[in-house]
């Protein structure tokens, strides 16, 4: 009786870890690369969604219930196997970044949205009167106050889009499910290859949560 | 304090799964009919559960419009079960690359039929039994690509299967030609049929006979065949009054004639 976890399963996977540290690496550069897109496009969408301008709201309003509302596997194999055919082909790596990045943006921009709601309207209107731009009192009264209410949930957010990488494995994008999957699929060993890349992905999430709670305490959010 | 715990249980957990499940007791007693075991577990159950493809035109496909599973490998299946039950009464359950190895790990099914190739290194993990159909590994690639044999691929894409051996079968044969190609895995077919169509591999390899299902007016299977593959029936280790019992079937449907009639049923020769 050989076990799904037995001993020499596990030798083999140390053997190959190179394999592993191969999908760790892409996984981590998707990852930092797709969180960058993704701030810029919550910042921007979220302020947008709080600015008295019609049209501005409207559109992020259309971008966050867009994205939100359809599956991320969608809109990754949109990306993979739809635009090519409209001759617009983009390296596996770029849909990864984009796809994850364009899908938590629309996280990003809500969160960003109910923390600027939160400022009281009468910092805005008293910046307004010193003489500020509207990005001007955004970025040096309004962004600043929200940014400690935000930050707990932008934490989680970026957890979420480490997990959300693994929608790669589905595009044959070389990450670390795609390793394991490919890994464990030859041998069939796939008891120890998920059970590793597991726990490297909690290696990677544990402390952006611990940060979460931390910062909750700081803020006092969850009290 | 309270971090220290949760690190300590979750290193617990890990070790449980490293250790846990190695050990569990087999049987081999003899059952009521003079039986071993497994087979009698099966006879009582009164139907023979199998892991088949539903996605393999001629071998295990679901018709969507009669939602019936039909194919060469569900006619093996059901032989199997009249060895056992002295009926064709057979539960099947449709698996993937990715999901009949722990499907047979956990007995959620007795075997797998699903275009399973043997490897020695697959035999350590399940019991696999002479081969029933061999068959080898060959590329599809667009008509309008130009592309003629293996060395056109030279620094090209090639689109295969999870847990297909097609990808070993390829690299070796494109070494020796020295033709540079990477590989791209998918985990069902028709994800690599996409791939193909939008251009985003350029040959799609698996098995000829599995290949030639995704055959249409676009594409065309190149007359390169790679190093033959060995379908085998996968049960649990352990289950192996079951294994002989499998094997011995299959000798005798090919000393019958049965099996290469089965195989020309389904129009794989």
């Amino acid at each position: 009786m050989v076990g799904p976890f037995a001993w020499f399963k596990w030798e083999a996977l140390f053997r190959d870890w190179t394999v592993f540290a191969e999908g760790l690496k892409t996984t981590i550069m998707v990852a930092v690369l797709s969180l960058a897109l993704a701030l810029i496009l919550g910042i921007v969408f979220g302020v947008l969604g709080t600015s008295q301008w019609k049209l501005a709201k409207l559109v992020s309003r259309i971008y966050v219930e867009f994205i939100q509302n359809t599956p991320l596997v969608i809109q990754v194999y949109f990306l993979y196997h739809g635009l090519p055919h409209m001759d617009v082909m983009i390296p596996v790596f770029a849909v990864g970044v984009l796809g994850v990045g364009v899908y938590h943006g629309a996280y990003i921009a809500e969160v960003v949205r109910a923390g600027i709601d939160s400022i009281h309207k009468g910092q805005m209107e008293a910046a307004l009167s010193q003489g500020f731009s509207f990005w001007g009192a955004m970025r040096h009264v309004i962004l600043p106050q929200a940014s400690r209410i935000v930050l707990p949930p932008l934490t989680n957010q970026a957890v979420n889009l480490i997990k959300n990488t693994s929608v790669l494995a589905m595009v044959a994008g070389g990450d670390l499910m795609y390793r394991a999957d490919s890994w464990s699929s030859d041998n069939l060993y796939y008891g120890p290859a998920y059970v590793a890349i597991g726990l490297l992905y909690l290696l990677l999430c544990l402390p952006l949560a611990t940060l979460t709670r931390r910062l909750e305490g700081k803020t006092g959010v969850s009290s | 304090m309270k971090k220290f715990g949760i690190i300590l249980t979750s290193l617990l957990l890990v070790a449980g799964l490293v250790t846990g499940c190695g050990s569990t007791p087999t049987t081999s007693d003899k059952g009521t009919d003079g039986l071993p075991a497994d087979v009698q577990a099966i006879k009582d159950r009164g139907v023979l559960k199998v892991g088949v493809k539903v996605d393999v035109p001629n071998f295990g496909y679901k018709d969507p419009k009669t939602e019936e599973i039909t194919g060469f490998e569900i006619d093996l299946a059901k032989a199997i079960s009249k060895e056992i039950l002295g009926t064709e009464k057979i539960e099947t359950t449709a698996v993937t690359a990715k999901t009949r190895g722990p499907l047979v790990d956990s007995g959620d099914v007795d075997l797998v039929i699903a275009t399973f190739t043997v490897t020695e290194e697959r035999k350590k993990s399940y019991n696999f039994s002479d081969a029933y159909f061999t068959d080898g590994v060959k590329l599809m690639v667009k008509k309008d690509s130009g592309i003629q044999g293996l060395k056109d691929l030279n620094g090209k894409k090639i689109g295969v299967a999870q847990s297909a051996t097609s990808k070993k079968a390829i690299q070796e044969a494109a070494d020796k030609i020295e033709a540079k190609v990477t590989f791209m895995e998918f985990s069902t077919y028709p994800e690599i049929k996409a791939a193909l169509d939008s251009g985003r591999v350029d040959c799609f390899s698996v098995d000829g006979s599995i290949l030639s299902g995704y055959l249409d007016d676009t594409t065309v299977i190149l007359a390169d065949s790679f190093s033959p593959q060995d379908y085998g029936i996968a049960s649990k280790k352990g289950n192996d009054g079951l294994a002989k019992l499998v094997n011995d079937t299959i000798a005798k449907q090919k000393t019958s004639g049965e099996l290469d009639k089965m195989i020309q049923k389904w129009g794989l020769k």
